[in-house]
């Protein structure tokens, strides 16, 4: 009995060491993004980073490719180009190694000034006037009217939609930049995916309950800890643990591609 | 066995041990150097290769500028002018120097839309403006990276054993890409 309640305590223990973890987080830049879209600046509308994070999600699952968006409230006397190829390149390392597929969409509100960092690896497929051109027609017009929610979608969905169509793959239920005018609204068509996995998770979740109720206890802890924020498409309790979550830098470099701008 | 032959024995043992010890340690800051050397070589590559891409972007940009802004003779020859001397350059310091020239004349070279506000309705003007921005700041990636390689190599040779490995390797210090302060600065558009 006294081995049972030791456990348990260690078990609270843990639950509350978590609780405090998470609860101390600070508002800078993070060491690892844990999402794709880091919201720092609190710019990007929820329905909008659920969908963005799923869609980066897709992009890297097909093609490996690492896209990951920033906003910062402010500049602290650093140039946005400086910041931004720091960030991809020497901290979060973005794209995989030896790949070197990697984006960063990094947006500094109060400077009114955005860059999209590029790998080395994609340099080709995204070149600079390309950048340049995507962020002055698509990003600049809703910034200007102050749409910073519907400017990054715009921007994002204009680089998936090339990174993917390079590489020969689809994007489940992205809409085409062309037609794009309101993210937000109507019925997201559920992907298939997400579902799959939904379901399996439900399924596990169903065994653990039967066989072990303490190991079920546990796994709630950990899916808590992946998915806070529930960015699972198609709204299912549990089991958010993954969905939209970064995984983390995979050592990609950049040389200084891409390019910057203002609103 | 005597008794001295056994010291003796000792001595020429730790004498040999010592030896294989400092041989190894001079090995190791030899092949240290060497690297250290190669880097410096290697981050030279990529700021070549980096400011190469801006000289073949020129002439495009040139062109593009020079159906709106006939009256810029002067700077258009200015342009060519420190191209051909980048080109003529044989080692890094003159490529440097070389390059140095090169930025200021051609941020007024950008600074003509200004002028020629025709330009910024010109979408190859934009996109070749796009390429050589991007390039400018490859050019300043690979250079921080080259001097912060650099930098290493000459610290290192600096130091007492450091300066004795460079001199059996053959390895003399590299020379810093500076970028003088006045050229970092906008310069003025003169009318």
């Amino acid at each position: 009995m006294v081995f049972k309640n030791r456990r348990l305590s260690l078990i609270t223990g843990v639950f509350i060491l978590f609780l405090v973890v998470s609860a101390v987080q600070p508002a800078d830049i993070p060491e690892t993004p844990s999402r794709y879209v880091v919201d720092l600046a609190g710019v990007v509308d929820d329905a909008t980073e659920t969908k963005l994070n799923g869609y980066l999600q897709e992009l890297e699952q097909k093609t490996t490719a690492q896209l990951v968006i920033l906003t910062i409230n402010q500049l602290e006397g650093e140039s946005i180009e400086d910041l931004s190829i720091r960030i991809a390149h020497d901290k979060w390392k973005l794209g995989q190694k030896g790949k070197d597929n990697g984006v960063l969409l990094l947006i500094a509100l109060k400077d009114r000034k955005y860059r999209i960092e590029v790998g080395y690896g994609l340099e080709g497929v995204l070149p600079d006037s390309l950048v340049g051109s995507l962020g002055r027609d698509l990003l600049v017009p809703y910034f200007r009217k102050g749409d910073y929610s519907n400017g990054i979608f715009a921007a994002a969905i204009a680089l998936v939609d090339t990174i993917a169509k390079d590489a020969g793959v689809k994007i489940e239920g992205m809409p085409s930049i062309k037609y794009h005018t309101q993210p937000s609204g109507k019925g997201q068509p559920i992907d298939p995916i997400s579902t799959i996995v939904g379901i399996i998770f439900l399924i596990i979740i169903g065994i653990l309950f039967i066989k072990n109720p303490r190991a079920f206890l546990l796994f709630l802890l950990f899916s808590s800890m992946g998915g806070r924020r529930g960015s699972w498409g198609s709204g299912g309790g549990f089991g958010g643990g993954g969905f939209g979550s970064f995984g983390g830098g995979g050592g990609g470099g950049f040389g200084g591609g891409g390019a910057s701008g203002g609103w | 066995m005597t008794k001295q032959m056994k010291t003796i024995l000792i001595v020429v043992g730790i004498v040999v041990l010592i030896g294989v010890m400092a041989f190894g340690k001079i090995i190791a800051g030899y092949n240290q150097i060497i690297a250290m050397d190669e880097d410096v070589k290697g981050k030279w590559a990529q700021v070549e290769n980096q400011l190469k891409r801006r000289y073949d972007l020129i002439p495009n940009l040139v062109e593009t500028v020079k159906g709106y802004a006939r009256h810029e003779k002067e700077l258009f020859e200015n342009i060519a002018q420190a191209r051909t001397l980048y080109f003529q350059a044989k080692d890094v310091k003159d490529k440097i120097n070389a390059s140095n020239q090169l930025e200021g004349v051609l941020s007024r070279l950008l600074l003509l839309q200004e002028r020629y506000p025709v330009l910024k309705a010109n979408e190859s003007f934009l996109k070749l403006q796009d390429s050589l921005e991007g390039t400018e700041n490859r050019i300043s990636v690979e250079r921080k990276r080259y001097n912060e390689s650099v930098q290493t190599l000459n610290t290192y040779i600096r130091t007492f054993f450091g300066r004795f490995y460079a001199m059996i390797a053959g390895v003399s210090s590299a020379a810093y890409y500076d970028v003088p302060e006045a050229e970092q600065a906008v310069p003025a558009v003169k009318f």
